[in-house]
């Protein structure tokens, strides 16, 4: 029996079906469930939060849904150590959350996905993001090598980001920073960071490991058909790319 | 009828014009005299202002109607023609249902001259309505931006500049809908009127459209409202676009534009997709249709009066967003984000839960929810109930049967033939001296900072990202490799010359763009920009230009099957934009593994022209950097154009092609640059190009700087294996091996060498700069 995920709909979030795709590619029993079946989810193995404009991103991105009932499963299934993944929107939900990186209260964050810099401008270009931690210290990377390098697409407005320096040292310190912005041939520098974002983030995990948010999205980059040079010959259905964040995800789901 | 009336009976022509004017109202005194000679009585204030939506150019097509009838409307893709709300193309076979893309075209020029960033998104937002309703999944939308003189940094025009992008950006990424394709050209005949045109694609199969009428057995049917809480605002909006711009009149026009609301958009969209399942696990007939000009009236007298039926509105069942709302703001007041259902009654309750309770529009947005405001009636009369009482009655076919304001016909002279041996270009220049004025033209220049606000990729189907080829492409069917392509095309600066080859020009590039990555173009629409068709010289422009499409859609075997006429694209100063006929091209893929990009993808490629030079580079980028006035547009011979792509169908199936570009602004020279600069950023290679002195490939029928920067199109093609593909483009006379690709950073032209990196700089900056 494959791991049951619930793919959450928020008000306003925009990418549960190809969210919903990729985890059934890589074998998981996936289905969205948006806010009013709410009761359904703590039947749930794992969660992936989406991407999208979660209650339109009104106050900051991800401020008000990070309060929606829907959170109370999520919150309580994370403290239990089920695996919650959030992706673009689904991470600034995390951080608000108080998940990740988990160093304050449940619900009182020390850290924000915040508005792009140095121009606040939405931005969609194409990423990789390299694994910054011991794969095996987050269960949703274990499976993945060491520096895996993973092609994305940053499309946010809000993916900056930022903490107060005590909090930046925190997460520097305890590990927290899963992802870095890298060129495509691995080498990490400020030019590869499309967003100003802090300590070169893309993603943050939990003390615990078992929460994992992530800026950019791997999910629209998960299939050959995706990549414009990457087809020659190749099967363009299979996944790919991207995909292999989700087939670390559902690796770690196996034995549930 | 109880409500106060118009006068109109007994009223002069002068007291009756200005009570018009005063009114706001875009009807003639010949129209309102008509309307009340029809009802044999005066109209009443409700009455009035519906006639006056639904005469409007924007609702009734009067002046353009006759006109559109000579457009090729059929052909073997064709699934659903003009007519409804968005015309249908049969994409495909998968798993044994016929698969249709649904593409409506529009624009939204006034709104978004006036309130950019409101005016831009409710254009996403109406023409993504007029794809859903079809029953349709919204797969795609794409922009055709017209803009003025950004140059200033405090100019207005840059202000609609930016906001125009931004609109379109907050709009389309938070429905999460991939932005495809688009172009943008700026002029200064578009500084106090751009131009936003959008268009939307969407997905379905054949046996699940839904239509915009109401079907055959509908009588006694229920009328179902859903969406936003009905407000005051986009009062007179179809009125509105329908009259020219005064500047004077800036807070009136205000007023007119629709608020969008995309976060209640997105949340629609889900539950009419929930509803579309429902209907069609029981497989129940319905029909279904978007608001927008016209309102509430305008929408329901076309689903009722399109099926041969009228209605019964109560407004007092309206979710009204303001207490004492007249009549008349409600019943044709523009709201954005709502739709009509006709549904069974028996359905009804079903779908109210979905709207309301499963997706809880309610609590979505103040007001906002699906609502039952009326019935389908037998007797075909338009009936709109408020307090109790009527406040309009009509017969309906009046109301959105067809009217015509037959404006003469000018005959256009077909076109001269060009000379195509003359050259405009006085004496010899090096290809140093323009090589980057041309490339940094705000035509030609990279459009990458302005698209990078679009959300390009949402739904995982993206194949092809705008920037990556001539054509945008997705793989829309979960596991199946059929593809969609898209191309939106039209050029100014050949419609200032002449609108006919401006428009047949619009057809050819918007087809040749979705050849280049190697799907199949399936058809066509057209949005038709002009200035007041009142205005001869204007009106001459627009019936060229209708020739122009249908020629080229004729002689490249296209159909249209949806569109869009605005007219009055001017200001009270009578400055009109330059005839803009712009084309919408889709293309299908049978499998997307076999799509090209335009990055160059190895050195040691041959390269090679599909095509042939002219010296006519009259509305060339050339032209204008180096001051040439005159010079005519290039000849199109049709059976040139086709075998142009024929030929390279047949290498892209072959697999023989590792790159394709089309030629357009810019020139050959253009393309070969764009290709390096691909293959840097896209791929992270290095490839330059090496190309022979131009004389050796034209045969001498163009000069080197017309071969090289000339825009009578064509491809540029790199090839793997030289001999395969000349054996496969064999007798083809318009095929030549022009050069070869290189591992340096340059691109080598004849004697003369450039470095790659100040050309991809003088290529990327200038629109870095309009969006930082």
């Amino acid at each position: 029996m494959s791991a049951k995920v619930a793919v959450l709909v928020f008000p306003g979030t925009n990418s549960e079906m190809e969210t919903v795709r990729i985890c059934r590619d890589v074998g998981l029993d996936a289905r969205a469930v948006q806010w009013s079946y709410a009761e359904s989810l703590p039947s749930y193995d794992a969660y992936v939060l989406p991407g999208g404009f979660a209650y339109e991103d009104r106050i900051r991105a991800g401020a008000i849904p990070a309060h929606d009932p829907m959170m109370d499963a999520v919150i309580e299934g994370a403290q239990r150590g089920k695996l919650v993944l959030g992706i673009c929107n689904g991470a600034q939900i995390l951080l608000e959350a108080g998940l990740v990186p988990g160093t304050g209260p449940v619900r009182k964050p020390t850290a924000a996905f915040t508005r792009n810099a140095p121009v606040p401008r939405f931005v969609c270009t194409h990423v990789h993001v390299k694994l910054a931690i011991e794969p095996s210290r987050c269960a949703i990377t274990a499976a993945l090598e060491r520096e895996a390098l993973i092609p994305a697409w940053a499309a946010h407005g809000e993916g900056r980001l930022a903490a107060n320096d005590e909090h930046l040292a925190e997460i520097a310190a305890g590990g927290h920073l899963a992802f870095v912005y890298a060129h495509a041939d691995g080498t990490v520098d400020a030019r590869a960071v499309p967003n100003g974002s802090a300590l070169g983030c893309a993603g943050l995990t939990n003390k615990a490991g078992n929460v994992l948010a992530i800026m950019p999205h791997p999910e629209r980059d998960a299939w050959e058909f995706n990549h414009p040079d990457l087809r020659s010959g190749a099967n363009v259905l299979a996944p790919s790319g991207g995909a292999m964040l989700f087939a670390s995800f559902a690796e770690a789901l196996k034995d549930t | 009828m109880a409500y106060p009336s118009f006068p109109v009976i007994g009223v002069s022509d002068g007291d009756l014009g200005s009570a018009a004017a005063r009114s706001g109202l875009a009807l003639r005194v010949d129209e309102l005299r008509r309307i009340a000679e029809r009802l044999g009585r005066d109209p009443s204030r409700v009455e009035v202002r519906a006639f006056d939506a639904q005469w409007s150019e924007h609702c009734s097509y009067k002046s353009s109607r006759h006109l559109l009838g000579r457009l090729p409307t059929d052909g073997p893709n064709v699934m659903q023609g003009p007519g409804e709300d968005a015309g249908i193309l049969h994409v495909g076979e998968w798993n044994g249902e016929r698969y249709g893309v649904v593409i409506a075209h529009e624009s939204h020029n006034h709104p978004s001259q006036v309130v950019p960033f409101e005016g831009a998104a409710t254009g996403v937002g109406g023409i993504v309505r007029d794809v859903l309703c079809m029953g349709a999944e919204v797969i795609a939308v794409a922009d055709a931006l017209r803009l003025g003189r950004t140059e200033r940094a405090d100019s207005h025009q840059r202000y609609v500049a930016r906001s125009v992008v931004n609109g379109i950006a907050a709009y389309g990424n938070a429905i999460g809908v991939p932005n495809l394709a688009g172009d943008v050209y700026f002029d200064e005949r578009f500084d106090e009127n751009c131009l936003v045109n959008v268009v939307a694609l969407g997905l379905v199969k054949e046996r699940d459209v839904i239509h915009s009428c109401a079907p055959p057995n509908a009588e006694g049917w229920e009328i179902v409202l859903v969406g936003k809480a009905t407000d005051a605002s986009g009062f007179g909006g179809a009125a509105f676009s329908s009259v020219r711009l005064d500047e004077g009149d800036e807070e009136a026009n205000r007023g007119a534009v629709q608020v969008p609301d995309p976060f209640l958009k997105n949340v629609i969209m889900r539950a009419s997709y929930r509803v579309f399942e429902y209907l069609r696990e029981r497989k129940l007939a319905a029909g279904f249709k978007d608001l927008g000009a016209g309102g509430i009236m305008g929408c329901s007298a076309e689903l009722c009066g399109s099926g041969g039926f009228g209605a019964v509105v109560d407004l007092d069942r309206v979710s009204a967003a303001i207490q004492g709302m007249r009549p008349e703001v409600l019943a044709v007041g523009e709201t954005q984000e709502r739709l009509c259902w006709v549904l069974p009654p028996e359905v009804t309750p079903a779908v109210l839960r979905i709207y309301n309770e499963e997706f809880s529009l309610p609590e979505i947005a103040r007001g906002a929810g699906a609502v039952a405001i009326g019935t389908v009636t037998r007797e075909k009369r338009y009936v709109l109930l408020h307090g109790g009482e009527s406040v309009m009655d009509v017969p309906i076919e009046l109301l959105v049967g067809t009217i015509r304001d037959d404006l003469p016909v000018p005959v256009v002279p077909e076109p001269a033939a060009v000379d195509p041996q003359r050259r405009w270009i006085a004496g010899e220049r090096a290809v140093g001296d323009i090589f980057e004025r041309v490339l940094s033209h705000r035509d030609v220049c990279s459009r990458e900072a302005l698209y990078r606000e679009y959300d390009g990729v949402v739904r995982g189907t993206t194949v092809i990202p705008r920037g990556y080829a001539d054509a945008g492409a997705i793989a829309p069917i979960p596991g199946s490799p059929l593809g969609v392509a898209l191309s939106v095309d039209g050029n100014p600066r050949y419609g200032r010359l002449d609108a006919r080859r401006a428009a047949e020009l619009a057809v050819i590039e918007s087809v040749r763009n979705v050849a280049a990555v190697g799907a199949r173009p399936l058809g066509l629409t057209d949005c038709l920009n002009f200035g007041d068709p009142r205005n001869p010289e204007h009106y001459a422009e627009l019936v060229a230009a209708i020739d122009g499409l249908a020629v080229a859609a004729r002689e490249l075997g296209m159909a249209y099957v949806s569109g869009n006429v605005s007219l009055y694209n001017e200001s009270k100063s009578g400055n009109a934009v330059p005839a803009s006929p712009i084309v919408a091209c889709a293309g299908a893929l049978g499998d997307v593994a076999k799509i090209v990009t335009l990055a160059f993808k190895r050195p040691g490629s041959a390269l090679y022209f599909i095509g042939e030079a002219q010296n006519a580079i009259g509305g060339s980028v050339l032209a204008e950097v180096l001051g040439v006035r005159g010079a005519p547009l290039p000849n199109i011979a049709y059976a040139r154009v086709r075998g142009e792509l024929e030929s390279l169908a047949r290498a892209i199936d072959a697999g023989l092609v590792l790159a394709a570009h089309d030629i357009s602004d810019g020139g050959l020279a253009t393309a070969i640059a764009e290709m390096a600069f691909a293959a840097v950023t896209q791929l992270g290679r290095t490839v330059g190009a090496r190309l022979d002195d131009p004389s050796a490939w034209t045969g001498g029928a163009a000069g080197n700087l017309e071969a090289l920067f000339g825009e009578a199109g064509g491809f540029v093609v790199e090839v793997a294996d030289a001999a395969a593909f000349d054996r496969a483009c064999a007798g083809t006379p318009f095929v030549s091996a022009i050069g070869t690709t290189i591992a340096q950073p340059a691109i080598a032209i004849g004697a003369e060498r450039f470095d790659l990196a100040p050309l991809h700089e003088a290529w990327r900056r200038p629109l870095a700069e309009v969006y930082p």
